[in-house]
């Protein structure tokens, strides 16, 4: 946006004052660019291993002093109604960001009716929240923001808020030019800390890109090859999950939360629910979107021999004789939970660039 | 910076406010031969008898029951209006937000409409899918997410909401958030209230003005009877968010007057 904003003022000086002034001014602004290029914000690039970025980088170009400015909204509990609730109350770096409980807690103690989601590699998703209802990461930040079981903020107050503050006005105005902070401008920034959250620096990243540190024990990788075989139909790709909505034989009924349906309206899609990435997984218990699993072996053992019978139950979870979910022996499921633990970044849930701001 | 790439900076820069200038010559010699005038419209809410009022006014529906309102919103976009010859005018860009809480906003403009007689208009009562759930960040005025008419949640719009009171069923609230945009539950309707046979002469020296009653009884005493104390509180796409919508699309707009002006 600044470099736009920059050409066009440039351009205006032009047809103002003269293209011999023009030229001289552009050639100096560029030559600047050249000599101090800005650094880059974290987690900017894309992984050697991941699958092609779905985020377009150009509509909100990753700069650090905005990423900055987005980390310092993402802390604030000052956005929420009450004042006590930021993002990072439900979303904790150490946890992958997510909050520890089975149903995220907002202003006033409410409850949602979903299980807080781990914030990581989001320029790589294709909507947001299990339902896929939000369609874009600068949106997306609005909903919690919004939510009356959340932060409980109207836009229109948070901004408000924002352009009473003059310490945030300065730092909108030094990025943005001067007047009212809006809409865009707080969503963008915001965008650009959460957009920043990439995990690609796990054990196992390090073991498939065959970089020092990537070393697998026996078991994890006994481990991988039956999560390949067995779970990988749906946590498919170095995301671990084929961003599909699917129904994995949680219930039989879903009066309380339809999932996808919720957004859809079509019966097809009741109990199906956004297949969640499984990195930082060991990290980011309680499990499911209602947290009803409060540690790994009980996902495992649930896919074993808990799984549900529904009409849109998934396919993948019938067995050709009859039989629903997926056979795991008790060893089976040690190696995977040893695979599972791989998937943890210790680099992503300790960067001191992704801590409050001082 | 290599001298190869300063003459190609230079270049596109020369180029840009080339078209820059040109376009500047264009807009003078179009305002010098107007073909176009400004259409008003001005929407006059009403629940039956009543001016709309804010202020605890009661207001009785069809079947006798009362009810007060809190919040009266919706939005009118894609305005096409219709010659005598047949022919349309579909005006860009339009996207107004009606909020009975402001006053100037219960009429807008319509500008650079080409001059001529028209004979009917029609418009979406909501937003269009494409604008509704494009990126917010592109979504100016009246569609901005801080005006409160959106939906985070489903990606979308509130076309309509009214909220209120029923004050012959306890003081039960009433809500009715109306959007939705895919099937099968969507929102989008048109309304095309009648000219009645007059005509609507847009001139370019002229504002001509259409000024619409709107009949929020019509919500819930359209094609489909509602029942006030059993309004179900409507706040996500649903079958009676669409019967609500068809309800206001065909019988809640009513042209008052035209005025040639």
């Amino acid at each position: 946006m600044r470099a736009l904003r920059q050409l066009s003022a440039r351009d205006r000086l032009l047809a103002r004052g003269g293209m011999l002034a023009g030229l001289a001014l552009s050639a100096l602004a560029l030559g600047l660019v050249a000599v101090a290029p800005a650094p880059l914000p974290p987690g900017a690039g894309q992984p050697a291993n991941f699958p092609a970025m779905t985020y377009q980088l150009a509509q909100n170009q990753p700069d650090q002093a905005t990423f900055e400015l987005g980390r310092r909204l993402f802390y604030d509990p000052r956005l929420s109604r009450s004042g006590a609730v930021a993002c990072a109350s439900c979303h904790q770096q150490s946890r992958a960001f997510t909050d520890g409980r089975a149903l995220a807690v907002g202003v006033g103690g409410r409850l949602s009716p979903r299980n807080a989601p781990a914030l990581q590699n989001l320029r790589w998703r294709h909507g947001f929240m299990a339902d896929g209802g939000v369609l874009g990461l600068e949106l997306q930040a609005l909903a919690p923001l919004t939510s009356p079981a959340e932060m409980d903020t109207p836009l229109a107050d948070a901004l408000a808020r924002l352009n009473a503050d003059p310490a945030y006005r300065r730092r909108f105005a030094a990025i943005y030019g001067p007047g009212q902070i809006d809409t865009p401008q707080l969503l963008r920034a915001l965008a650009q800390f959460t957009a920043a959250l990439t995990s690609g620096q796990s054990r196992y990243d390090k073991h498939v890109r065959h970089e020092a540190g990537g070393t697998f024990s026996a078991p994890e990788q006994r481990g991988r090859m039956l999560f390949v075989a067995k779970c990988g139909g749906c946590h498919a790709t170095d995301l671990f999950t084929d961003e599909s909505f699917r129904n994995n034989g949680l219930d039989r009924t879903f009066p309380r939360d339809s999932g996808r349906a919720h957004i859809t309206a079509r019966p097809f899609d009741r109990g199906r629910f956004k297949v969640p990435s499984l990195r930082n997984v060991a990290r980011t218990a309680p499990y499911m979107h209602d947290g009803r699993f409060a540690a790994l072996p009980q996902v495992l053992a649930h896919y074993a021999h808990g799984v549900q019978p529904s009409p849109t139950l998934d396919p993948l979870l019938h067995r050709p004789d009859g039989r629903l979910g997926i056979p795991l022996s008790d060893t089976q499921q040690a190696d995977l939970l040893a695979f599972l633990n791989t998937l943890t970044d210790q680099e992503f849930l300790t960067d001191q660039r992704l801590t409050p701001p001082r | 910076m290599t001298t190869r790439h300063f003459f190609a900076v230079s270049a596109l820069l020369l180029s840009l406010s080339a078209g820059l200038l040109n376009g500047c010559k264009k807009d003078s010699s179009a305002s010098s031969q107007p073909t176009v005038g400004t259409v008003s419209l001005a929407l006059n809410n009403v629940a039956g008898s009543k001016a709309v009022a804010l202020d605890g006014t009661t207001y009785t529906t069809e079947s006798g029951e009362t009810f007060s309102i809190s919040t009266l919103e919706y939005y009118i976009s894609n305005v096409v209006f219709t010659k005598t010859d047949g022919s349309t005018y579909a005006a860009p860009g339009v996207y107004h937000l009606v909020n009975v809480a402001k006053p100037s906003t219960t009429s807008f403009t319509i500008d650079n409409v080409p001059t001529g007689d028209y004979s009917g208009v029609k418009f979406t009562v909501g937003v269009d899918s494409t604008t509704t759930k494009a990126d917010p960040l592109s979504l100016p005025g009246d569609l901005n997410p801080a005006n409160n008419m959106y939906w985070v949640w489903a990606t979308g719009h509130i076309f309509m909401k009214l909220e209120g009171n029923v004050t012959s069923a306890g003081n039960k609230a009433l809500t009715c958030h109306v959007g939705g945009y895919r099937a099968p539950y969507s929102a989008i309707v048109t309304a095309a209230p009648s000219f009645n046979g007059a005509t609507l002469p847009v001139r370019a020296d002229h504002n001509a003005a259409i000024n619409l009653t709107a009949d929020v009884l019509k919500l819930f005493d359209g094609g489909t009877r509602f029942a006030l104390s059993t309004f179900p509180t409507t706040m996500e796409p649903s079958p009676s968010s669409v019967q609500v919508a068809q309800n206001y699309a065909a019988s809640m707009f009513t042209v008052k007057t035209i005025n040639a002006n």
